[in-house]
């Protein structure tokens, strides 16, 4: 057990190299992160222009949402994205990992950690320190609601991840994603409120946000972040994450069990 | 003169028909790149409609409104992208020498990369932008007068060579550094987004920045100030006139940074 556990970080520490020898990619990231922060900073200052509060979210609880909302999406992206998955399938290379002595879905996962943990020491971290000594946003008063936060986030990340890698394998049998893909992404941009917060939808769309699993994305952890969701409401808002992880997670090794008896090996 | 360049029209035609068979060739890869893009750009659209549900207006500008810019944008991004999409990884061909070819083929270079790819994909970002303005035009009760339409025509070649210039800006960088790819989602990704929404949203150095100097605000925002008869912002709506004079001064200069590139290109070698 120790020892398969050791070989997994095995995989994080070598990931975090790589990404130490890849700082120019690491860079553009972070200007990306820092742009898309800054037109989202003016859009949503340009709404909250002649109202005080809106559905009674002040403009700083809603820059606090949009700064931690940003930093999450931040270290969310520095993991494989679905098409490194998918070039993966369409090349055959899966194959390879397959043979490999390792569960490909948690080798990608503890990879994962260690290019985020890069990027998140690196940059992410300096830079949010900054920009939140900057704007002075909401954040958490207590060790409790960090500790909460943190935790919230994680179950966050194992979600999306879940979801994205199950995704990523359907291409067993689409071999072109490519409409599908697209409201995919888009059902987690939106549905995750990592621009738009749930509390700003119409009712009906809230509603239908809450009955998904991408509102434990982003949606849950930068609520509790800025305290908008606090004491007693925050359980059932663990709870309803940590369900959807398990069904998100089932339904991951559920598609890994079929895809892998399915394996089609493009070329040759 | 004027024989060479009709015979540099002839392979671009060529060289085009060959690009779009070869798309064609996987049928239903072809229709989901369609209504993939189509589907990306609705996602959008209904993300502002859900922003703007519970504050109805952004700087004055309602949803249909901020529609109408969003798919004026999108319109002639998606000619940009049939046209000039693949200047965005022209680096590739430097890098890997493939580049030297281009220049001992009976083509200007610069025609020759322009007809490396006719991306059919586009189409699906036309479908959206036209039944999207077809949507905002009918629910703003537009009822635009012959000049107007000419500003529309304007915005839409005016826009696109703008673009498209921008395109071949970054390309250019190759020639010099061997790497643009890069400089394409630093610069271009950004400016994309920062024209999906009105132009008085953002700082003063910004708006200064994308109409003097990278003249964004040409392809969209100031025609459509024109175009919606919006009067009362920081531009005055007789700015929506230049978007095709502005398009053809920009891709006149970025031209001749290419050439100018092209004649510092020294190939990677192999």
């Amino acid at each position: 057990m120790m020892k398969t556990f050791k070989m997994y970080l095995e995989f994080t520490r070598k990931s975090f190299q790589r990404s130490a020898a890849y700082r120019v990619d690491s860079w553009s990231r972070i200007i990306g992160n820092i742009m898309s922060l800054g037109i989202w900073g003016c859009i949503w200052f340009a709404l909250y222009h002649g109202h005080d509060s809106v559905e009674n979210i002040s403009f700083q609880s809603m820059l606090s949402y949009i700064l931690i909302s940003m930093a999450l999406q931040g270290i969310h992206n520095a993991g494989t994205p679905l098409w490194e998955i998918q070039h993966r399938v369409r090349t055959g290379d899966i194959a390879f990992e397959m043979l490999r002595p390792y569960d490909y879905p948690l080798r990608m996962l503890f990879t994962d950690l260690g290019s985020i943990s890069f990027h998140f020491v690196t940059a992410i971290l300096p830079l949010y320190i900054v920009i939140f000594a900057l704007f002075q946003p909401d954040i958490p008063l207590s060790a409790s609601q960090w500790g909460l936060f943190i935790l919230s986030a994680a179950l966050g990340y194992l979600i999306r991840y879940s979801l994205e890698l199950t995704f990523g394998l359907f291409t067993f049998w689409l071999i072109e994603t490519g409409g599908v893909e697209d409201v995919f992404y888009f059902s987690i941009s939106l549905f995750s409120g990592s621009v738009v917060p749930l509390w700003f939808f119409p009712d009906w769309l809230e509603r239908l946000a809450s009955l998904l699993p991408f509102q434990g994305i982003y949606f849950i952890p930068n609520a509790i972040f800025i305290g908008e969701l606090s004491g007693q409401e925050i359980w059932p808002a663990l709870l309803n994450q940590v369900i959807w992880l398990i069904i998100c997670y089932g339904l991951l090794r559920f598609v890994w069990n079929k895809a892998s008896m399915k394996i089609v090996v493009q070329g040759g | 003169m004027l024989k060479s360049c009709l015979r540099g029209l002839k392979i671009y035609f060529y060289m085009v028909g060959v690009s779009i068979k070869t798309q064609l060739q996987y049928r239903y890869a072809f229709v989901m790149n369609i209504l993939g893009w189509a589907m990306t750009y609705a996602g959008t659209a209904i993300t502002m409609w859900v922003m703007l549900y519970s504050f109805g207006s952004i700087r004055g500008w309602t949803f249909w409104e901020l529609l109408f810019l969003f798919a004026l944008a999108v319109l002639s991004w998606s000619i940009t992208m049939v046209l000039f999409f693949h200047f965005h990884n022209m680096d590739e061909y430097i890098v890997e020498g493939t580049f030297d070819r281009f220049l001992v083929r009976p083509i200007h270079p610069f025609l020759h990369v322009i007809a490396l790819k006719f991306d059919v994909g586009a189409f699906g970002q036309l479908l959206f932008s036209i039944v999207a303005m077809i949507i905002a035009y009918v629910q703003l009760k537009l009822n635009w007068q012959f000049y107007q339409w000419l500003v529309f025509l304007g915005a839409i070649i005016g826009g696109t060579l703008i673009q498209g210039s921008m395109l071949v800006l970054i390309s250019a960088a190759a020639f010099w550094t061997t790497r643009s790819e890069r400089l394409f989602w630093a610069l271009m990704w950004p400016a994309r987004n920062l024209m999906n929404y009105p132009l008085t949203v953002f700082p003063r150095f910004i708006q200064l920045l994308v109409t003097f100097l990278l003249p964004f605000a040409f392809v969209n925002f100031l025609p459509a100030l024109t175009l919606l008869d919006k009067t009362k912002e920081s531009f005055d709506p007789f700015w929506g006139f230049f978007s095709l004079p502005v398009g053809i001064a920009f891709f006149a200069i970025c031209f001749k940074i290419w050439n100018l590139g092209l004649d510092h290109y020294k190939s990677a070698g192999s």
